[in-house]
């Protein structure tokens, strides 16, 4: 929850993706559980029917899913919950939204060099797999850095974006574009979102990645993110320290990114209550991506990629 | 509950208590800490602020754990302590009894206790000490209580002075050592009447203008002195004393009584010898026994001459009386006497036994041994030195002498010459006196009585020759020679006129009408009494005074110290003085205590008069000089001996039963219970002790984090 003293700033694809973790991910594949009509034509196999979709596969139901993708027929066979899995669309656009406010420039592990990890881990996934792999950073920027960076002015809430990237030999662009995001300032969620959905070409998977500690609010950004169609992930990054705090004393609690402060002083019924206060916070959030359409996921920056790749995101769908 | 300091505490805590609270709310500088999202914590203060109770204070819980600290530690500045009474600044004096009954084995309260009265008396007199107040750590406060310790038998003895060190009066107390005497308070009352400062008046002169203090010495003034006396009770001389009206929080006299009222004690009232008159080699010893036990008792007195028994005679006594108004209990007494051949100088010692299976029924051994040193069946041998005077030979041959010789002047002198008169105790000069040596010398050192004539030698009378008749008209009737004579009936048909010079040493102990009749002459060595006229120009032969004169004169300079004491003359009772003479050539005199231990020199008197003690141990003291012997002496080594026994004797201070109230002159004292003393307690140890715990537990907290 603190400031990351020394945070790990990633320099290379190395630091960001593992060949042990490429070992382990290479053989899967993004999934959705929506249809998308691809632009262009991918590598896999293809059986369109007009407007109809191809079954893909089944997989057990877990806590989350959108009800309305159950097997009825299936449940009415089997008494038991089985998701639908539609075959994807030769060209399933893959877009991952990082947080790269100062928020997440906290932690130990730090939870933007965990998230950096993340998106570079599923931005391979989907150029190993042909699909179209876009990245946008989401960040207040002053107008002078952004325009230097990008040529234009007025994109304050998007801190850096890249696009269209199909195949494997982007990958170290991919790599390039997330070693170069700093996390710093602060953020409009909503703002950036309005600005993704608007810019944001043809239908697919997004994966959203944010401690989701926003003071405006998270749920307008999200909103505007589904109504464009995406199949959108939401994944909760906190640090192990925002879950149990180790602080104790008298302390004057200081916003990383607005700077407001909170004199506190530690108590076990602080903590308690902060705890609470913590578990519900998060809960509404797993809440209103449930009413969404929206997969939540809540995980510590302490978990290891593989698992996190492996075990939860394919329980929840979005690799096979 | 009172407080020493609480001045110092209030003032401390005027000064302590706001700094601490503006040190407490300067030092909340809270640590500046960054994080990722102010959200949660905003949300969870205000969630507590809502819902807790009594938020504010459980903000403050360690400032109120200090507040708590430092509020113990001024209540322990302020030094608070329980007492009974609120005074405070009391000047007690302790009188601690230590005569022989304190040695009774009853301060348990039992009969079979262990404990000596005085080892009780002792425990509760610390107890007292304990319990004063004591002066503040801080400062020389008017608050403590001062206290003296007088130890008293029949004399006394101030162990310490007024003192508020407490350990000072413990040691004072327990240094006390037990004696053999009876008991007197006068002594110990009067010596601590005497600490006390004279009253102060302003002397105004009679002209009310005076401003000078004057001290009036005998009026005592000062601070009121409360007195504490632990005793049994029995005390002799309680009515010199005068308690002062009490106050309202302690009595100016108080009696701690310890030892039980119902002891039981046989022991030795009296113990005497007699030589037989007629025989004097036989010896009796006169044995007084005391009984406090109500039951009749039957004790053995056994009698041991020169450390071996000779004879052991049961006494017979009859239960001790108890008056049933008063109940005051008579002692029963009884005696036995000891009949014994014994020529020699010895020491008899008389010890009575109770008897296997009596435990408890004596309670006092001191009082059931008693010494007696008997000198030697030793009587004055008279020579005559006449030239045919029947009167004093037959007068002295009827006088129990044990040798009698008559000699003529030239015998005499030819004894003289060879140097041999030292044999005879006294000499009786009849109507003649001793020649004057080459020397100009007229008594050789020794006891001499002259009838008819008169020494007018350097020193001596002016003899004016032969005076008319005349009557004796005065003498000295307190003189041991003529004490029970009346010398009116003596009718002098013819005298002599004599005249004592001035500056003599001679002392007229009968005159007549023309002058001195019989005059003593005493010098270091020499003792001599002369009756200036002849006995036979007068009517005193056929008077009865003249053989009792005679009788008086061989007592009085034949035993004189250095050849012969009386029998009972070699005893003395503890608690008082050993004195006696000794030879004038005496030197390096000691006294051997009981003990074995020896005393440091003790200077004789040019008279040979020695003084020491008081003595405080029942027991035979022995005094040890160089230099010529008495008769009655025991010469060992170049030392000369004189042996004498120390005893109890004492009726009063044998009857044990503990004194439940005492009569001063004034009023009555009763014994104050024994859980009386009230101990004084200091609390800011325990205070100091509270505020360290709890500043532990604030540690703790603080540490951990479990702010309630």
């Amino acid at each position: 929850m603190l400031r990351s003293e020394n945070p790990t700033r990633p320099a290379t694809i190395e630091e960001l993706l593992s060949s042990e973790l490429i070992g382990k991910i290479s053989h899967l594949d993004v999934s959705s559980r929506k249809i998308f009509a691809g632009k262009l034509k991918g590598e896999r196999r293809s059986k369109k029917r007009g407007e109809s979709v191809e079954f893909a596969d089944h997989r057990p139901y877990a806590m989350g899913d959108d009800l309305r993708h159950i097997d009825w027929n299936i449940y009415a066979r089997l008494d038991r919950f089985f998701m639908k899995l539609f075959m994807e669309e030769e060209d399933l656009s893959l877009h991952i939204v990082i947080d790269a406010s100062a928020s997440a420039d906290c932690g130990e592990p730090n939870k933007f060099y965990y998230m950096q990890q993340v998106a570079m881990s599923l931005g391979y996934i989907g150029l190993l797999n042909l699909n179209r792999v876009a990245v946008t950073a989401v960040g207040m920027r002053d107008e002078l850095v952004m325009a230097s960076l990008k040529g234009e002015s007025g994109e304050q809430s998007i801190a850096g974006n890249i696009r269209d990237l199909r195949g494997r030999r982007r990958t170290h662009d991919l790599a390039r574009f997330l070693c170069s995001i700093t996390p710093e300032g602060g953020t409009d969620f909503g703002q950036a979102c309005k600005r993704i959905a608007m810019s944001r070409r043809g239908k697919g998977v997004m994966i959203v990645l944010s401690d989701f500690f926003m003071k405006e609010g998270y749920e307008t950004g999200l909103r505007l993110l589904v109504g464009r169609g995406y199949d959108v992930f939401a994944i909760q990054v906190l640090s192990p320290q925002e879950v149990d705090p180790d602080i104790s004393g008298d302390l004057q609690l200081r916003d990383v990114e607005d700077g407001d402060m909170a004199e506190v002083t530690i108590s076990a019924p602080l903590l308690k209550k902060y705890k609470e206060n913590l578990s519900a916070y998060c809960q509404e959030l797993r809440d209103f991506c449930a009413r969404r359409e929206i997969t939540g996921l809540t995980i510590q920056s302490d978990t290891p990629i593989d698992t996190l790749l492996v075990d939860y995101l394919r329980k929840r769908g979005l690799l096979r | 509950m009172t407080w020493a300091t609480p001045m110092l505490a209030a003032l401390v805590a005027a000064i302590a208590i706001p700094s601490l609270v503006i040190l407490y709310f300067l030092k909340l500088r809270r640590v500046p800490r960054e994080v990722s999202s102010t959200l949660l914590w905003k949300k969870s203060i205000q969630d507590l602020q809502a819902n807790a109770p009594f938020q504010k204070l459980r903000r403050n819980l360690l400032l109120f754990l200090q507040l708590i600290i430092l509020g113990l530690i001024l209540l322990a500045l302020a030094q608070p302590r329980s007492t009974a009474s609120s005074a405070a600044g009391r000047k007690l004096v302790l009188l601690i009894d230590r005569s022989a009954s304190m040695r009774a084995v009853d301060g348990d309260g039992s009969s079979a206790g262990e404990r000596t009265r005085l080892e009780a008396a002792k425990e509760r007199a610390i107890g007292l000490v304990e319990g004063l107040a004591s002066p503040s750590l801080f400062e020389e406060s008017e608050d403590a209580d001062e206290a003296m310790v007088i130890a008293f038998d029949r004399s006394a003895e101030i162990v310490s002075q007024f003192t508020s060190d407490k350990q000072g009066l413990i040691n004072a107390i327990n240094g006390i050592e037990q004696t053999d005497g009876p008991s007197s308070i006068e002594e110990a009352y009067r010596l601590a009447q005497s600490q006390r400062p004279n009253r102060v008046v302003i002397d105004s002169g009679g002209d009310g203008t005076g401003t000078d203090p004057v001290e009036l010495e005998g009026i005592k003034g000062g601070d009121a002195y409360f007195f504490h006396l632990f005793s049994d009770g029995k005390v002799g001389e309680l009515d010199v004393v005068r308690a002062d009206e009490d106050t309202a929080d302690a009595p100016s006299f108080e009696y701690h009584a310890v030892g039980e009222a119902g002891a039981v004690n046989v022991g030795l009232t009296a113990l005497r010898a007699e030589r037989d008159y007629e025989d004097p080699t036989k010896l009796s010893v006169f044995v007084g026994v005391q009984s406090t036990d109500v039951n009749p008792r039957s004790v053995d007195a056994e009698l041991r001459v020169g450390g071996r028994v000779v004879s052991v005679r049961a006494v017979n006594l009859d239960g001790a009386v108890v008056e049933s108004q008063t109940g005051e209990k008579e002692a029963s007494t009884g005696g036995v006497v000891f009949e014994l051949v014994e020529p020699n100088g010895v020491m008899v010692e008389v010890r009575l036994s109770t008897g296997f299976g009596d435990a408890g029924m004596d309670v006092l051994e001191t009082d059931n041994v008693g010494t007696l040193i008997v000198p030697p069946a030793k009587q004055a041998s008279v020579a005559l030195v006449t030239t045919g005077s029947l009167f004093l030979r037959e007068a002295l041959s009827g006088l129990s002498i044990s040798d009698l010789q008559i000699m003529s002047p030239a015998q005499y002198e030819e004894m003289r010459d060879a140097g041999e008169t030292g044999a005879i105790d006294l000499f009786v000069f009849d109507g003649t006196m001793p020649k004057a040596s080459e020397g100009g010398v007229v008594f050789d050192p020794g006891r001499y009585l002259v009838i008819g004539d008169v020494y007018t030698g350097p020193g001596g009378v002016v003899d004016q020759g032969e005076g008319p008749g005349t009557q004796i008209i005065n003498w000295r009737r307190g003189h041991p020679l003529l004490r029970d004579l009346t010398l009116d009936a003596v009718v002098l048909g013819k005298s002599r006129t004599i005249e004592i010079p001035d500056g003599s040493e001679l002392v007229s102990l009968a005159e007549t009408t023309e002058g001195p009749a019989i005059v003593e002459m005493s010098t270091g060595d020499v003792r001599a009494v002369m009756v200036a006229f002849d006995p036979a120009f007068s009517n005193w032969p056929f008077d009865v005074s003249f053989v009792v004169f005679l009788a008086s004169a061989v007592d009085y300079l034949g035993t004189q110290v250095g050849t012969d004491v009386d029998v009972n003359a070699r005893q003395i009772t503890p608690g008082f003085v050993l004195a006696d003479r000794v030879p004038s050539d005496a030197e390096n005199i000691r006294v051997r205590l009981p003990d074995g231990t020896m005393s440091g020199e003790v200077i004789a008197a040019p008279d040979g008069r020695i003084v020491y003690g008081p003595i405080h141990q029942r027991g035979v003291y022995r005094v040890e000089w160089i230099g010529s012997a008495g008769a009655s002496d025991l010469v060992e080594d170049g030392k000369v001996m004189r042996f004498y026994g120390a005893n109890l004797l004492d009726g009063p201070e044998s009857d044990l039963g503990s004194a439940a109230s005492l009569g001063l002159s004034n009023r009555v004292v009763s014994a104050s219970s024994q859980g009386e003393i009230t101990r004084l307690k200091e609390w800011w140890p325990w205070l100091l002790l509270g505020a360290i715990g709890v500043m532990m537990l604030e540690w703790w907290i603080y540490n951990k984090k479990v702010y309630l």
